[in-house]
């Protein structure tokens, strides 16, 4: 008997202890960190060196632009600037700073900060670099106040502004520790490895440890200016495949995944999940660089042309994501400024064969194709190529596919040159002018230097160069058709050729709301909370 | 009166003393894959890097292992991959066996500093995990199935070297060695004549057990992508495929599955032969 009302005693507590643990899970639950499992590839945390898609939401969570992409992708909001206007031509543009507005160590936002922030960008020379390119002087009247100069017309520069990579740095804590944003900037700036450790932005979340391949962990700006993030830590845990992505949400190590693909995406089912398929402005494309070291035929505009002809995009995109994504006509995404009725991509195998045989290589040739091994988007590149490799076979040309690292491809994509390849884009902000100044012909862009062999191939296309200044100062209607224009001569180049626009997979647990895709920063990780 | 005689023919049959169980299986795994390496082109049922039907169909009649993400059949790239990890086997160790062997035999009958320095370097080699120093010597080559034989040569080597100076370092003490030695033999005779032909056996097992684990190296460095290019129809670069498609398990079923089989059929082959060749160590 003694020992019967023993056992029911401990019974009794252990329901006493598992009813008061959930009370408390609750509450336990909402401190817990939130966790996005998503493949890094981070090159870099300093936000004038960063250039990756990770890079987008580290940089938009941590520093703050003077404006911002409001939630239809397309207008533009106040963020640290209140008001903002530009002279008629559109090369001065002046700014008042909210007073408001703190770095996340307390001290306040000023037209000095700006100013360091916008030279830095410019004069390291880094892959971000080409957003301040024009910028010709940056005053600061007061405190609150700054002036940009361009020596020409840029119609897009307030939509630059709302690129993660244009946040305000606050130059005394970094200049402190080794960066530089003097002319000699490129050389002298020794900041980098302090900002893998550290953040020194005004935005909603600071950084709060990045080990990479690992983890990149945000906590919760305690100082922050605006509203407080609903959520107190997040951390991005590092999952490089679509399957792994999946399976940490269905067994709830993960609260987000942000790569799953569409065929994945149709093996999870799970009534605690919820999986949304958008439309995106991200693409993958396929390039030519004519001017690369190991090219054995020459690349000239025909035989780029026939190949082009010989792809089988709707092929490409049923075997990349399963058919959930659309064609693409230009480098110019679809929905961007100039890309309404542009001719898309045809496949074209007779003309392709008529190309090569005026050039005499009605038998073939050999082109090596070296790629990243990733996948990106929901698209595995080496998958794609093998689609390309059986595409290009129908006239007679092979492709000598050489998967490599992300880091090696972008190393051998500058020297010794990669002659026919396939990558990935997102938009920066919404505007055109990125699209041109870093696919287009147009003197130093970034596909102008690699497709050339740094200068080896003439690319250079004296149109768009044109078009993209008179674009730059028009308004209205104006820059449409212009954009337009120069998206029409770089289909002509055919330097880059885009192959599918895929759709974003947006995989959440049920409890996570405000999950959204933000053209410019992936996913605004501030307008996350759990229900 | 006939069948009577079949009867009492059948009951005197007894299996060779060498016919044993794990030497006849293995031999004859190792026999099928290569009579499939040197006929598939004729028979198999679909090109293996071309589309033979919609992407991830599951196993069916039409394709008994289904298809991959670029609808190419399973089978036929599983059957077509015997193609590229034989020949790399065979020259792995056929490269391994002759360097191996020669530098071991000639630190082992030599001595003095040329053993020491042979086998210093061969401490060296052994000093590194085998897949490391393979996946190093591979990704500073470049990925591709000849630089990826030329990094297990590379790996294997050492072994041969170790196991080949220890028997000729055995086999020298013995008598009709020093007989030779005595009536004037030269010392290469001496070495190819009375000592070489008493080494083979180790060796001959060792290879055969190396085999399989050749098979599974090169398997191993298409995995991570320092091997087989696509399309090349490679089993490691196959698994490669499936493990991105955890939920299509058949993608990587039958490239799993050779692989398995080839490995156990060299190992058992490997037994039957050490049992037969030198049974006092069996």
């Amino acid at each position: 008997m003694e020992g019967i009302l023993r056992n029911a005693a401990r019974a009794a507590a252990a329901c006493a202890t598992l009813g008061a643990l959930s009370v408390t899970l609750p509450a336990w639950a909402q401190e817990r960190p939130l966790v996005i499992a998503r493949n890094l590839e981070i090159n870099s945390l300093d936000p004038h060196r960063a250039f990756c898609d990770t890079c987008q939401i580290y940089l938009s969570a941590t520093y703050q632009g003077l404006v911002k992409l409001a939630a239809d992708d397309r207008s533009i909001e106040p963020s640290l600037a209140t008001e903002w206007k530009a002279n008629d031509n559109q090369t001065e543009f002046t700014f008042k700073l909210d007073p408001k507005a703190v770095f996340s160590d307390g001290s306040p936002v000023e037209a000095k900060d700006v100013k360091w922030t916008f030279e830095r960008l410019k004069n390291l020379q880094a892959d971000p670099s080409f957003m301040m390119k024009g910028v010709t002087a940056i005053e600061t009247p007061d405190d609150k106040t700054v002036v940009v100069k361009m020596e020409s017309p840029n119609s897009e520069f307030i939509g630059i502004l709302a690129a993660p990579y244009a946040g305000i740095i606050n130059s005394e804590v970094a200049s402190s520790n080794g960066a530089s944003a003097g002319a000699d900037a490129a050389t002298a700036d020794k900041g980098e490895t302090w900002f893998l450790a550290n953040s020194a932005g005004s935005g909603p979340y600071v950084l709060d440890t990045y080990r990479p391949d690992d983890e990149l962990r945000f906590r919760a700006n305690d100082k922050f200016w605006g509203a407080a993030p609903a959520v107190k830590e997040i951390v991005i845990d590092q999952s490089a495949d679509a399957v792994s992505q999946a399976q940490m949400l269905q067994s709830g190590a993960a609260d987000i995944a942000m790569q799953v693909d569409p065929d994945t995406a149709e093996t999870v089912a799970s009534p605690d999940l919820t999986i949304e398929t958008v439309p995106s402005y991200n693409y993958i494309y396929v390039s030519f660089s004519p001017g690369a070291a190991g090219n054995q035929t020459p690349l000239d505009r025909e035989v780029r042309q026939a190949l082009a002809y010989a792809v089988d995009y709707q092929g490409a995109i049923d075997f990349t994501v399963g058919g959930k994504g659309a064609l693409q006509a230009s480098p110019i995404p679809n929905g961007f400024p100039g890309t309404d009725d542009l001719p898309m991509p045809e496949e074209n195998l007779e003309k392709a064969k008529e190309l090569l045989a005026a050039k005499g290589l009605q038998d073939g040739f050999t082109v090596d194709a070296t790629v990243a091994s990733i996948n990106v988007y929901g698209v595995d590149l080496a998958l794609l190529m093998q689609k390309l490799q059986q595409d290009l076979a129908r006239i007679n040309v092979t492709l000598n596919i050489q998967p490599v690292a992300s880091a090696v491809w972008r190393q051998q994509i500058v020297n010794p040159g990669i002659p026919f390849s396939a990558r990935f884009y997102a938009p920066d902000y919404y505007g055109s002018a990125q699209y041109v100044q870093f696919f287009g012909m147009v003197p130093g862009s970034w596909w102008e230097r690699n497709a050339s062999g740094q200068g080896k191939v003439d690319l250079v296309n004296q149109k768009e160069v044109d078009l993209l200044q008179q674009a730059l100062a028009a308004s209205g209607d104006d820059v449409a058709r212009l954009y337009r224009e120069i998206a029409l001569e770089m289909i002509n180049d055919r330097i880059i050729v885009p192959v599918v626009s895929p759709n974003l997979i947006l995989a959440y647990r049920n409890e996570v709301a405000g999950v959204r895709y933000s053209a410019c920063c992936n996913l605004p990780l501030a307008e996350l909370s759990m229900k | 009166m006939s069948l009577l005689a079949n009867q009492s023919a059948s009951s005197r049959f007894v299996w060779p003393e060498w016919a044993t169980l794990p030497l006849v299986g293995g031999g004859l795994v190792i026999f099928a894959w290569v009579i499939v390496g040197l006929t598939v082109t004729s028979w198999a049922p679909f090109d293996p890097v071309k589309l033979a039907g919609m992407r991830f169909q599951a196993p069916s009649m039409e394709h008994w292992l289904g298809t991959d993400s670029l609808g190419r059949d399973v089978l036929s790239r599983t059957l077509y991959g015997v193609r590229h990890s034989f020949p790399i086997a065979v020259f792995v160790i056929g490269c391994a066996v002759v360097i191996g062997c020669t530098l071991g035999a000639i630190a082992g009958y030599v001595g003095g500093w040329l053993d020491g320095v042979i086998m210093r370097f061969v401490d060296i080699t052994l000093s590194f995990p085998p897949i490391l120093l393979a996946m190093a010597v591979t990704a500073s080559l470049g990925p591709g199935l000849g630089n990826a034989a030329i990094a297990m040569v590379i790996v294997w080597w050492p072994i041969y070297a170790r196991l080949m100076r220890a028997q000729v370092l055995s086999v020298r003490q013995r008598e009709h060695v020093e007989a030779a030695v005595a009536s004037g033999a030269t010392r290469s005779r001496v070495l190819i004549k009375h000592i070489l032909p008493l080494c083979w056996s180790p060796i001959i097992v060792n290879a055969t057990m190396d085999f399989g684990q050749v098979v599974l190296l090169a398997a191993s460095l298409s995995f991570i992508g320092l091997g087989a290019v696509p399309p090349t129809p490679e089993w490691g670069q196959m698994i490669s495929e499936g493990a991105v498609q955890f939920y299509r398990w058949w993608i990587a079923l039958g490239p799993g599955v050779a692989i398995l089989s080839i490995v156990l059929a060299s190992n058992f082959l490997g037994d039957g032969l050490r049992d037969y060749l030198d049974p006092r160590a069996a």
